[in-house]
């Protein structure tokens, strides 16, 4: 039973991280209507450029790698956006995704060249503390990538909710035509969707780095699947539903780690997505059905 | 023997009530008009005879078949055909395949076996498709791709996909909407012909110089609720639907 | 000779990799679990040659069919969902399949030797085409035979009415429903015949490689699958191979000499490929002047 509550928590608190990933597909969904394919390798990209920071300055302080990688994320989700979605009409939207589908390929080969496909170390904060109650411990880092990824979000509904730029993009997602006639530059805010995604995306992948130890290639496919099951399981556009599912899929491969180990534990996590598919497939929080 | 009968039907997004409570009868050979502002549940009064949304109440009744549990495609099967509002045709389709797709009525089950109506090429239905074309004034048009046609082809083609299907009865969702008078005095006419083959006809229209002069009896529809209901001439004089029309406060 | 009868080999696989998700495509469905039949059909026609002592016709037919199958049976609930979800249901479809052959042991011992699929360490020794003493030449030749066929019946298809429903439902699936057509009939019936043209491939692709593990079957696979069709148009049969062609004879082979740079090139290029020519190399344009330049016959696809 303990083993169960240790497992449920620390996967639940690594989820996080899923959680975000999975706003990140989420939210560009919801005011584009397109799959970024590519987002959860350039998320994973964003976080390795954070470690050129310790290669200019050994020794900086982890948060320093973290800052960088939440800046690259964000550049990285501005080239994506130009590479796969300024210059192709919205009329292909098969071209769109294809193209995202190159990018998450030429993001994972440049990481594969530059680090000649070996692991990095990744720096992480706390990852000496440890909180015990009785039997049961709380790591340090799981907790620091926990609170950093919830930080992340609500600053994240900050925007949405309370500033212009997070309005004009709430008014494109509804109605991309009727925004435009208000006078507002959908062009710019996709853009801005797409930098905005890439932040939390290269926070994502820094946290993820943190909170395993280490960066691999072999991350991105994993991630991106996991983060495209979040958004499924959540309601495809739905940023709560990203958090809620984030966290509960988390939890569940810890668990299923725990009992059927790690192999199989993916397994298990595709299985739950399909189960979500025929029984609920507008996911936990679907959008109501409209008029037209 | 009514064809098609609705009984207390009702359509609620949310809060809105965009059918409510309607009861219509139509009965075989008519063409029925079915008018109301905007906004006033006569689209989607279509859209549930012919099944994209469930019901929320109320029943559906089709030559004494509940429609209820049918899905699109079978309800077009029983003989209910349908154009759109906003023209929806296979753009890269041609004008001639765009009919083509549409045979899937049971009169084609039983004069083509499953191998020839599947599998079989073009020169099997050609004549069929021609005599439609030719109804439709787009023979010359036939192997142009359906996005490259003008608005009014574009219209015309809808009409006759939809009767490619053999329907019993035919749903015409705003037939008329951007024509000018010549193109709205050919659609007529080509209305009164769709009657005088057998079909039935409901017209959604907006249009007053085409409804009232061609349908045999008009349903009036404000909010979701059938307001008036009577032949052209008594609609016309009815002091509800002069009221819903030319607007007045509650 | 026998590199390019080698390449040869590796282009009629991809290509028929690509066919599976060309007819998929063409009902608007973006399906990323090709490579995951592909993978079934793969093991399946090892297992029989290799453990049940099959010749290579019937374990092929066995394999395409089982292909069809578990296509079939994926198609009914995925096809419940459309557009993005669909990709994302496919993709982890595809992904489950692959970790099951990861964690899939079955070995029998032969003559004192343990043949058949090892988890991790993949299934090696296929070696029905060395043992019945085949040559480079005559395994490409064999499996261009199979390409020639399915292109031939997928033309044919396309010219017939049930190639037009699939355009028709592609283009717009409410129209389609008002005009009678099934569309889980239609999209699932699209999905077998993928399922099968995919299965067939994996048969061979298990039998000219000789040795299959999962990792061969991901993600990688899946995009090739998708973008042989994506890049070559959807305007016809033809536009797969050409793009199968261009991607494994020039991009993967004729750049070899790039060394390392040229995984880095292959995903740039498609970047490239679709922002200059989003509806593919043989769009309906050129497809038109292509006509026009050959005087070939008025077609309707």
């Amino acid at each position: 039973m303990l083993d169960f509550i240790q497992s449920l928590s620390d996967g639940v608190l690594f989820g996080a991280t899923y959680a975000l990933i999975g706003i990140g597909f989420t939210l560009v969904f919801g005011v584009m209507h397109k799959l970024n394919l590519s987002y959860a390798a350039a998320s994973v990209g964003g976080a390795y450029c954070g470690l050129l920071v310790l290669k200019v300055f050994a020794g900086a302080p982890p948060l320093a790698v973290f800052f960088c990688a939440f800046l690259a994320g964000g550049l990285l989700g501005y080239i994506v956006y130009l590479a796969c979605f300024h210059f192709i009409p919205i009329s292909n939207p098969l071209a769109t995704l294809m193209a995202t589908v190159g990018m998450l390929l030429l993001v994972d080969e440049v990481i594969v060249h530059q680090t000649d496909g070996m692991p990095l170390n990744y720096p992480a904060l706390f990852d000496d503390v440890m909180l015990r109650a009785g039997e049961f411990t709380l790591r340090g880092d799981l907790l620091m990538v926990f609170v950093v990824s919830i930080l992340c979000m609500a600053g994240l509904l900050a925007l949405l909710y309370r500033t212009r730029l997070g309005l004009a993009t709430r008014a494109v997602s509804q109605q991309a035509v009727a925004a435009q006639l208000c006078g507002i530059r959908v062009g710019q805010v996709n853009a801005m969707t797409f930098v905005i995604t890439g932040l939390l995306g290269g926070i994502a992948g820094a946290m993820i780095g943190a909170s395993v130890g280490t960066l691999s290639p072999l991350l991105t496919t994993p991630l991106t699947i996991k983060g495209l099951i979040v958004t499924v399981i959540g309601g495809l556009g739905s940023i709560p539903g990203a958090i809620v599912a984030g966290l509960l899929v988390g939890g569940f491969e810890s668990v299923l780690q725990q009992y059927r180990g790690v192999t199989e534990r993916d397994l298990y996590v595709m299985l739950l997505l399909f189960v979500f598919l025929v029984f609920r497939p507008g996911g936990l929080f679907a959008p109501k059905e409209g008029r037209d | 023997m009514a064809l098609l009968e609705l009984k207390s039907v009702s359509r609620h997004f949310g809060g809105v009530r965009a059918v409510d409570g309607l009861d219509l009868v139509i009965e075989p050979g008519q063409i029925f008009g079915l008018i109301g502002p905007n906004g006033s549940g006569k689209s989607t009064t279509v859209n549930l005879i012919t099944g994209l949304f469930p019901l929320t109440s109320g029943s559906i009744v089709f030559q004494n078949e509940d429609l209820e549990k049918l899905p699109t495609h079978l309800r077009l099967q029983t003989g209910i055909a349908r154009t759109f509002q906003n023209i929806r045709l296979f753009g890269q389709l041609t004008a001639w395949q765009n009919l083509w797709v549409a045979q899937n009525s049971p009169a084609d089950w039983a004069k083509r076996g499953f191998f020839s109506r599947w599998l079989g090429g073009q020169s099997g239905v050609r004549e069929e498709i021609s005599q439609l074309l030719e109804f439709s004034g787009l023979a010359h048009r036939q192997d142009e791709l359906a996005a490259n046609l003008a608005f009014g082809e574009q219209r015309r083609l809808e009409l006759a996909r939809a009767l490619a299907t053999r329907p019993k009865l035919i749903l015409l969702d705003e037939p008329a909407a951007g024509m000018n008078t010549e193109e709205i005095g050919q659609l007529r006419e080509r209305i009164l012909k769709i009657r005088a083959q057998g079909t039935t006809v409901l017209l959604v229209e907006h249009v007053m110089e085409l409804v009232m002069g061609v349908t045999d009896r008009i349903a009036v529809l404000n909010f979701g609720q059938k307001i008036a209901e009577g032949t052209p001439v008594e609609v016309q004089a009815d002091a509800a639907v002069r009221k819903a029309y030319l607007g007045g406060g509650e | 000779m026998d590199f390019y009868f080698g390449l040869a080999q590796i282009i009629g696989v991809h290509t028929l990799l690509g066919l599976s998700a060309y007819i998929v495509l063409l009902t608007g469905q973006v399906s990323m679990a090709q490579a995951g039949f592909f993978a079934v059909g793969a093991y399946a026609a090892g297992m029989l040659t290799v453990l049940a002592g099959w010749a290579i016709l019937p374990a092929l037919a066995a394999s395409s069919l089982l292909g069809a199958a578990v296509a079939c049976a994926v198609g009914f609930p995925a096809l419940r969902v459309k557009g993005l979800m669909l990709v994302i249901a496919t993709l982890a479809f595809g992904e489950a399949v692959r970790l099951f052959f990861f964690n899939f042991d079955y070995q029998v011992a032969r003559g004192g030797v343990k043949l058949g699929p090892l988890g991790g360490e993949g299934f090696r020794q296929i070696r029905y085409f060395p043992e019945n003493g085949w040559t480079t030449m005559q395994v490409m030749l064999f499996i261009w035979i199979f390409v020639v066929l399915v292109m031939a019946i997928l033309w044919w298809l396309d010219r017939s009415r049930y190639g037009a429903v699939l355009r028709a439902v592609g283009e717009d699936e409410l129209a389609a429903q008002s005009v009678g057509i099934n569309l889980t009939a239609v999209k699932v019936s699209a999905m077998t015949i993928g399922g099968a043209i995919a299965g067939l491939g994996g048969g061979i692709y298990a039998h000219y490689t000789t040795h299959i593990e999962h990792a061969s079957f991901g993600i990688l696979l899946a995009t090739f699958a998708l973008a042989y069709p994506i890049l070559g148009g959807l305007g016809s049969v033809f536009g797969t191979v050409v793009a199968a062609i261009f991607v494994q004879g020039f991009l993967v082979e004729g750049l070899r000499f790039l060394g390392d740079w040229r995984n880095l090139l292959f995903g740039a290029l498609i970047v490239l490929a679709m922002n200059l020519r989003p509806k593919g190399f043989l769009d309906a344009p050129t497809l038109r002047w292509i006509r026009r330049v050959f005087g070939g016959k008025r077609g309707a696809a």
